[in-house]
């Protein structure tokens, strides 16, 4: 059960994250004489097996290299085919600690789209809890099927392939290891579908009798929310509210300190310079529109020692690398740590509506 | 917070073995609950039977009135220590009897907005004609409602208070229905009688703690506090590795996911660890002490200076040892095992992840951690400062034993949930902290070599170091 227990060696048939960048996440599964190509190198799976998880592979050509991880749902969210849009982490996370799941919670999710909550679903309930996820798409609920029958899931989730919005929860054939007082029981419902409203009236039969139920409606529209905050109001749900969650990644960057002084000293070496003509001179080595890494730079005289980190620049005093190409951190130039929010920031992914339902005390 | 403390009441170790599992379901006897105030207070109990718990201005109880009833429930307090359950904490008028089934319950919200009309005969339909006189504007005087609040604590009264007060109130008929029902809400929060029951959850002790005191959870919002559980992948049956400043409540919110499965080992930067969080744990003290283990950086830092050579006296010393030196030989004995036991945990590391939530400085920290991480596994450090997850994000790029670290930032903004009238929250909690995620890897110590610029070049050079190897490796995915 390689999402909810962790090993150490690559085996045969392993389900393996191959870690080629941030952006491209493979999934692969470990057979023999295969071969993963990547644009960065190709990489045979016969020498997987054996090596550890996480540990760093060289391309077989001798160029490139990818990291080998092993499953957990969050490696499976960054790395998954796209079915629908998907629920990210941060959404998710916020979720399943608002409502407490836990190890052994019950959990009703509708719809399943490219599941990717219902794998973090499954891997918190554990082995003692339960989860019933339904989706109305047929292809999309016999690819759901397939990966969690791959992913060795089934062992506490359940899907079915079911229109819950006109048919309900409600299942004929629970198997008897998925029942608890000869039902479904559910102690959270997390709702992912257009209309959750129209689905809200049928949860009553396959919630929990005895204990306070925890929902979760996942709309993007206000609209949805209006109608879905309605429904459970009529439906004697209570503590109804809405939220929404900004989640940002900020990137760690370093930015060139840029000493007035230096500026000052800088310019007051070009005009002495230009004075000399010696400006001219340098501009006629330098190949017109071409930048030149820094360390490629005659470094002429080196200076005196007390200008140490200026050394390598070229000829004039050039403290910014000005006219050179200079990478983040390269030394020789001061460097300060800042931080940069991602490029493309998720502003909106959906609002979230959470309610309670409090059994009539009888 | 504006009621008054009352002083919390202590667990007694003998009454919390009597818990063999808690309900996280039905209010149950011995265990500890949060209990929220009309006035958005927070409350920590203990619920020993027969006793009674004081809310203040709010009113009493007796325990018993409660037990068996819902996690989660409602009550408005009666006369005489009693109470009866109610459907809110907020709703107007509740006539006791919650509906029995679906159309009852119907009915119910159909006779609240009776009543709600009914109180709001007359609303303005702007706010044009309001004028503010401050407090003239309000007929019934103090010494009238301190004279109501006499006659008794019940909710009764609270609402009889309440419909006084506005019938007093010379300006409200000015007033839109939006602001006379948030003028009702405010007096609600400060007459009605009511509160709820919840689950001491780990959301609820943190919840509980930044109401109380902020810094001792260093900042941390529970949509952070959920980053760290989700990222550092916890689950029952994993090994992991924690550093918790909260004084356990990230300790807390990982038992309550493992279920009593697997084993945390905590190291802490004084002589004892604080876990006084967990005293509200309700978890029996041989189940914290058999699933964490404590060590501290001393240890951490020097195991072999800090194991205890130990050997077990044999069974004829032990017969001659008088009971005084028996004991002190057993205490002696237990610590020596104790400690040489988390020192082995630890350097036989493989860890299923670390979790730090710390002041500590990481990067030096992290040169004693991470080579007991095991691979693949997530390594996940909350701080309530950016800069300081900075600084330890660039020292894990260039160690190269953490892969793709991020720092993270969830932030979560509340609405009036309100049909037809949605909108933002005017104000929102600032802070939160952040999370940085990443995920310990083995890099290979040579032979790897880096497509991107500059491989010709590199190519006629003898090895490559492999400070250069990833700078240029791949493109930035921006």
């Amino acid at each position: 059960m390689s999402f909810y227990q962790y090993k150490d060696t690559i085996e045969e048939g392993d389900l393996v994250f191959a870690f080629i960048s941030r952006g491209t996440i493979k999934p692969i599964v470990i057979t023999r004489d295969q071969q993963l190509n990547t644009r960065y190198g190709h990489y045979e799976h016969n020498d997987m097996i054996g090596m550890k998880y996480g540990q760093q592979m060289a391309g077989a050509r001798g160029y490139g290299f990818i990291h080998l991880l092993h499953p957990t749902p969050e490696m499976w969210t960054l790395s998954l085919p796209h079915r629908t849009q998907i629920v990210y982490t941060s959404d998710s996370s916020y979720i399943m600690q608002r409502l407490n799941v836990v190890a052994g919670t019950r959990v009703i999710e509708a719809g399943t789209g490219s599941a990717s909550f219902t794998h973090s679903f499954a891997r918190t309930v554990a082995a003692e809890g339960r989860l019933f996820t339904y989706e109305f798409h047929e292809p999309r609920y016999n690819e759901a099927k397939r990966e969690l029958e791959e992913h060795n899931m089934t062992g506490n989730t359940l899907i079915t392939h079911r229109d819950v919005c006109n048919d309900g929860f409600e299942l004929d054939n629970i198997p008897e290891n998925f029942q608890h007082d000869g039902g479904i029981n559910g102690d959270v419902i997390f709702l992912d579908l257009p209309s959750p409203w129209t689905a809200i009236p049928h949860l009553n039969s396959v919630i929990s009798q005895t204990s306070r139920v925890g929902i979760c409606c996942f709309s993007p529209c206000i609209e949805q929310v209006d109608k879905t905050v309605k429904a459970l109001q009529d439906e004697g749900w209570t503590e109804i509210e809405m939220v929404e969650v900004a989640g940002r990644r900020w990137e760690a960057r370093k930015d060139m300190v840029k000493d007035i002084k230096d500026v000052v000293k800088r310019l007051k070496d070009i005009q002495s310079r230009k004075n000399q003509g010696i400006e001219n001179r340098r501009h006629a080595k330098v190949k017109s529109g071409e930048k030149r890494d820094h360390d490629q730079v005659d470094s002429g005289d080196n200076g005196s020692d007390s200008d140490k980190k200026f050394q390598n620049l070229g000829k004039g005093f050039n403290p910014f690398g000005k006219g050179i190409r200079v990478r983040e951190g390269d030394d020789g130039f001061e460097w300060r740590n800042v931080t940069k929010v991602e490029g493309e920031v998720k502003s909106h992914t959906s609002y979230l509506t959470f309610a309670y339902k409090i059994p009539v005390p009888s | 917070m504006t009621e008054v403390e009352i002083p919390e009441v202590t667990t007694s170790s003998d009454e919390s073995t009597r818990i063999i599992e808690k309900s996280s379901k039905i209010i149950t006897a011995y265990q500890h609950a949060l209990i929220r105030l009309p006035s958005e207070g927070l409350k920590i109990v203990q619920l020993r039977p027969d006793g009674v718990i004081s809310l203040g201005k709010f009113g009493s109880f007796e325990v018993n009135e409660i037990l068996g009833f819902p996690f989660g429930q409602s009550f408005e307090i009666l006369e005489n220590l009693k109470v009866k359950p109610t459907k809110s904490i907020s709703q107007l008028h509740d006539d006791g009897e919650a509906g029995e089934n679906s159309d009852e319950a119907i009915e119910d919200v159909e006779k609240e907005k009776d009543e709600l009309t009914k109180m709001f005969s007359n609303s303005a339909e702007h706010n044009q004609n309001i004028i503010n006189i401050g407090s003239k504007i309000q007929k019934l005087s103090n010494e009238e409602i301190d004279e109501l609040k006499k006659s008794g604590a019940t909710s009764k009264i609270g609402q009889t208070i309440i419909e006084k007060m506005i019938a007093g109130h010379e300006g409200f008929e000015k007033k839109t229905i939006f602001s006379q029902q948030k003028y009702l809400k405010r007096k609600q929060q400060k007459f009605l009688r009511r509160f709820t029951v919840e689950y001491l959850g780990a959301s609820q002790l943190l919840q509980y703690y930044i109401e109380k005191d902020i810094q001792r959870v260093l900042d941390m919002s529970e949509e952070s506090l959920g980053l760290l559980m989700t990222y550092a992948n916890i689950r029952p049956g994993g090994r992991y590795l924690v550093i918790d400043e909260t004084g356990g409540v990230i300790l807390y919110a990982m038992m309550e996911r493992m279920k009593g499965q697997g084993s945390i080992v905590l190291v802490h930067d004084n002589e004892h660890p604080n876990i006084i969080a967990l005293r509200h744990s309700d978890y029996p003290e041989e189940s914290i002490n058999s699933m964490i283990k404590t060590i501290n950086w001393l240890q951490f830092v020097e195991p072999d200076n800090e194991k205890i050579d130990w050997e077990d006296a044999t069974a004829e010393e032990l017969e001659e040892m008088k009971p005084s030196k028996r004991a002190q030989y057993d205490r002696r004995s237990k610590r020596a095992h104790e400690i040489n036991e988390v020192i082995n945990i630890v350097q036989e590391g493989n860890f299923d992840a670390l979790v730090s939530v710390s002041s500590l400085h990481m990067p030096t920290l992290l040169e004693h951690v991470l080579p007991t991480i095991g691979g693949s596994r997530p390594v996940v450090i909350y701080n309530q400062f950016k800069e300081l997850l900075l600084e330890t994000q660039h020292f894990l790029m260039s160690d190269k034993r953490v892969l793709a670290p991020s720092i993270f930032e969830s932030r979560v903004r509340a609405y009036q949930t309100i049909p037809g009238r949605m909108h933002p929250l005017m104000t929102m909690r600032g802070f939160g902290g952040y999370v940085l995620w990443g995920t310990r890897v083995i890099p290979k110590e040579s032979g790897v070599q880096a497509i991107g610029r500059g491989i010709i070049k590199r190519k006629r050079e003898d090895t490559p170091s492999t400070e250069d190897e990833k700078s240029d490796k791949k493109p930035k995915e921006e």
